[in-house]
């Protein structure tokens, strides 16, 4: 096969599914990420709320929903569930300064639940959820298919406007200042509970958009958010924790890195290499790549 | 031993372009209190981090007796004889009181003790049972520290450090929001300290720097702005403006 | 001379020997009963209690939390998997078990420790995750599948024999073992190295200023529990006669760490009761449902909300004030110190 023919037959769609598969890993490391830079919680149940997002994409189209309204509907539906969380459980473990252990681990108890909830409603098998749109476009040359364009360029827009919203409006400007420093935002006016509440609440949906996006492209199945969260967090580590800068960049390059590195040994060293690839990162960086939310 | 024990030439860090400690360069003579005095901002306990090795200088040196120990790490610093309190109490909230200063001798052991009991480290136990004694904290010795009051938490800053025969004590504002009868007990507790150590302190107690100093240096916006005997830095004009602005 | 650490770890000392009397008597009415039920599955709790060991070494003691002690529990596993399909002796696998843990942890300590808190934390789970899945994708590890016919061993004590499909024989050796640990690492704890991990936990950042090395000390703890976890792992294969992949998995680390806070983080003793306690759990909810997994999250989320310090951290303060009523030993602070029986 011709160099040529290399790039617009293997090389280029390989680049494309890892682009795809890396808009969603941004969004839920987006969402992690956000969640830590403000409210300093280790969200370990976030897998579970990616999974449910997938499920509430299978289960709505088995209702005959269509794709897009349940692309819209679940992160919505997902919010209350989100707020609720916060308000009644990590809200008190909040205070004192084991916060990082406490948080990691009731989340850590929350999946467990949310996990098994998964198995209880839609049983412990693999379902697939039929993509909303078919076929493919030629993108010079190289045959793309059509969803995965649409996520790409629907993950982008979300993750542009979530940076416009966090670096360009008063509500952003009032999530960095309770970011930065909680109590003097407490004093200064801003409704710190309503805030915290409203980025958990944020960091979750994200994370439901992304199950729902990825929902057509891989299988879903009750674990899988434990099998995606390591991913996640890798991602975060190697951006910074607490960085959304970090987790575009991070996202990309890690979905990358496994993307391309399938195509010359076997996949099952994807997990190996990224996990390679995060420690290589924290030896050099131990704080990860960039800074976080607030802080810079 | 002659000679200072500790001299810091040409000492600087910048953090992003704000020099924090800037050319600082002094000695410390043997067993003498010196005391380093400046308005807040001048870069005292910055000074202090460079010296104990909690932060590593970008120019300059350090040099105890005569060694130079220029960015050794911390435990490094403390195992060449140098012992480092902290303005903010810094110690171990959940164990004992004795346990607290036991610990710390403990670095006086030999190693092959490490795994023997600790009840057999009779040195390290005898130390800290000293300790509480000369400070007073032999009622307390079985308290968590975190049921000392605040001047009993700063006098065991101050014992922690001295635990070990360190031969240099950085104490950085030991009399820290202490009563006016605990600063009294600790100025006399640092006093005595000289006879066995030297000590380099850090404070703003104009009335306790004036009677236990040997020797006084003023920083000022991380530069050393004056420095000699207690009498003559107070009358020092550019001191007075340090502080008080222009009369 | 008795301080405040000794005076805390006493109540473990009885709570284990409460639980060492209590095992010894239920398992002997249940093999008078003709029991192997619940024999084998209190050997499984005991074997998992390990893990909880190893993950308390470090929580309880150290200050870090291991999300991926199950790593060098299966290694241990599969190590012995692999001796005794060769050569069926127990002493052989034991030792490669413990070597086997022993380097791995050194390899997994130079990359998890280079870093602190909670990036600690999501390494060593990353740490397992990722070998859990290269085992699994490994043909010759018996991918998948695990590796399975694994034969009844002979354990050769001198003066007698156990075999490993004896239940009792094999429970009562697996509990000595279990003391064993718990005695050692006891004794670790009362040394001068198992006091700086103790500092570690209480204030790390002030310890270098004492003259220890952080990383030194972490390294030494975090070997230690790799190999605890290891020793135990060895015996799994023994009572099941399979491994699997499963065992190095997150799960099985998170089941540790539940067992642990379940039991009491910082007791030692808790570990071992969290891992009873959750074992005879799962079984009993598993006879009627398969989702055990909904009750041991939300009691663990309990826990940590409610009673942070475990079922035994509720009784371990009331057992400590009994203590410290019994006649005064000779430990008042001032006496000139005396070489004084325990």
């Amino acid at each position: 096969m011709g160099f040529a023919d290399y790039i617009q037959f293997v090389l280029a769609p390989q680049i494309i599914n890892g682009l795809a598969l890396g808009t969603a890993v941004v969004l839920v490391a987006l969402g992690l990420t956000i969640i830590f830079g403000l409210l300093d919680v280790i969200n370990m149940s976030h897998g579970e709320f990616y999974a449910i997002g997938a499920f509430g994409a299978f289960g709505l189209s088995a209702a005959g929903l269509n794709f897009w309204i349940s692309l819209a509907l679940i992160p919505i539906l997902m919010v209350p569930f989100a707020v609720v969380v916060e308000r009644l459980l990590i809200r008190r473990v909040f205070d004192g300064d084991g916060r990082h252990v406490s948080t990691l681990l009731l989340t850590f108890g929350l999946s467990l639940v949310l996990e098994d909830l998964l198995k209880v409603v839609f049983g412990p098998n693999t379902h697939s959820v039929a993509a909303p749109v078919s076929g493919a476009i030629d993108v010079f040359g190289v045959t793309v298919p059509t969803y995965r364009l649409l996520l790409i360029g629907l993950g982008a827009a979300l993750v542009s406007g979530i940076a416009l919203l966090i670096y360009r409006t008063r509500f952003g400007a009032v999530v960095r200042a309770a970011a930065f420093d909680r109590h003097m935002s407490a004093s200064l006016g801003v409704p710190v509970g309503l805030v915290y509440a409203a980025t958990f609440a944020l960091g979750v949906a994200l994370a439901g958009i992304a199950g729902v996006l990825l929902a057509p492209l891989y299988s879903v199945f009750p674990t899988m958010g434990r099998d995606f969260i390591l991913l996640a967090f890798s991602v975060v580590i190697v951006g910074g924790m607490g960085s959304i800068l970090g987790a575009v960049i991070a996202g990309l390059a890690l979905t990358q890195i496994q993307a391309l590195a399938s195509l010359v040994i076997s996949p099952v060293w994807a997990d190996p290499i990224v996990f390679g690839a995060m420690v290589l990162v924290l030896t050099f960086r131990p704080r990860g790549l960039f800074e976080r939310l607030g802080h810079a | 031993m002659t000679g200072p024990i500790l001299q810091i030439e040409k000492l600087g860090i910048s953090f992003g372009g704000f020099k924090a400690v800037d050319d600082v360069s002094f000695e410390v003579e043997r067993n003498c209190i010196t005391t380093v005095i400046g308005p807040n901002g001048a870069g005292k306990s910055t000074l202090f981090n460079l010296i104990s090795g909690a932060l590593r200088p970008g120019s300059g040196r350090v040099l105890l007796d005569g060694i130079d120990v220029t960015g050794l790490s911390p435990r490094r610093m403390r195992a060449s004889g140098l012992a480092r309190s902290f303005q903010i109490t810094n110690l171990f909230a959940e164990l004992s009181v004795r346990e607290n200063l036991r610990i710390a001798a403990q670095m006086l052991e030999s190693k092959t003790n490490a795994l023997l009991p600790v009840r057999w480290s009779r040195l390290a136990i005898g130390r800290a049972d000293a300790m509480l004694d000369r400070f007073g904290l032999t009622s307390k010795a079985n308290d968590l520290v975190g049921s000392l009051s605040h001047g009993e938490q700063r006098r065991l800053e101050i014992a922690i450090c001295l635990v070990a025969g360190p031969k240099l004590l950085l104490l950085d504002e030991p009399t820290q929001g202490m009563s006016h009868g605990d600063t009294e007990e600790t100025k006399e507790i640092i006093r005595s300290l000289a006879k066995e150590a030297t000590v380099l302190l850090i404070e703003h107690d104009v009335a306790l720097i004036m009677d236990i100093s040997h020797h006084v240096i003023v920083l000022q916006q991380g530069r050393k702005l004056a420095a000699g005997e207690p009498a003559a830095i107070r009358a020092n004009p550019a001191v007075q403006s340090a502080y008080f602005g222009r009369a | 001379m008795r301080d405040q650490q000794s005076k805390f770890m006493r109540a473990s000392h009885v709570l284990m020997l409460f639980f060492l009397v209590a095992a010894l008597i239920l398992s002997a009415i249940g093999a008078g009963l003709g029991d192997a039920f619940y024999i084998r599955l209190g050997t499984e709790a005991l074997i998992f209690a390990g893990i909880g060991l190893s993950v308390d070494l470090l929580l309880g003691f150290t200050g870090v939390l291991s999300l991926g002690q199950a790593l060098y529990f299966g290694i241990g596993a599969y190590a012995s998997a692999l001796v005794l399909l060769r050569v069926p002796s127990f002493w052989l696998a034991l030792v490669v078990a413990g070597s086997a843990s022993f380097v791995a942890s050194i390899f997994g300590g130079l990359i998890a420790n280079r870093v602190r808190g909670v990036y600690f934390t999501l390494i060593s789970l990353g740490l397992a995750q990722v070998a859990a899945k290269i085992v699994y994708n490994t043909r010759e590890l018996g991918a998948s599948d695990g590796i399975i016919g694994v034969p009844v061993v002979q354990v050769d004590l001198g003066l007698l024999s156990v075999s490993s499909d004896d239940p009792l024989g094999f429970f009562l050796l697996v509990l000595a073992i279990v003391v064993a640990l718990y005695t050692i690492l006891s004794y670790v704890l009362e040394t001068p190295f198992g006091r700086i991990l103790i500092a570690l936990k209480a204030n790390e950042r002030r310890v270098p200023f004492l003259g220890y090395s952080v990383w030194g000390a972490r390294m030494a703890a975090y070997v230690l529990a790799g190999v605890v976890a290891g020793l135990l792992g060895a015996l799994d294969p023994m009572l099941r006669g399979f491994v699997s992949p499963e065992l190095m998995s997150f799960m099985t680390s998170g089941n540790a760490v539940v067992s642990v806070l379940l039991g009491g983080v910082g007791t030692l003793v808790g570990a071992i009761y969290g891992s009873v306690f959750l074992v005879l759990l799962k079984s009993v909810i598993g006879s009627w449902s398969e989702h055990h997994q909904i009750v041991v999250g939300s009691m663990f989320m309990m826990v940590v909300l409610v009673l942070p310090r475990g079922v035994i951290g509720v009784i371990h303060p009331w057992l400590r004030t009994l203590l410290s009523r019994l006649p005064p030993s000779l430990d008042r602070p001032g006496s000139p110190v005396r070489e004084v029986e325990s």
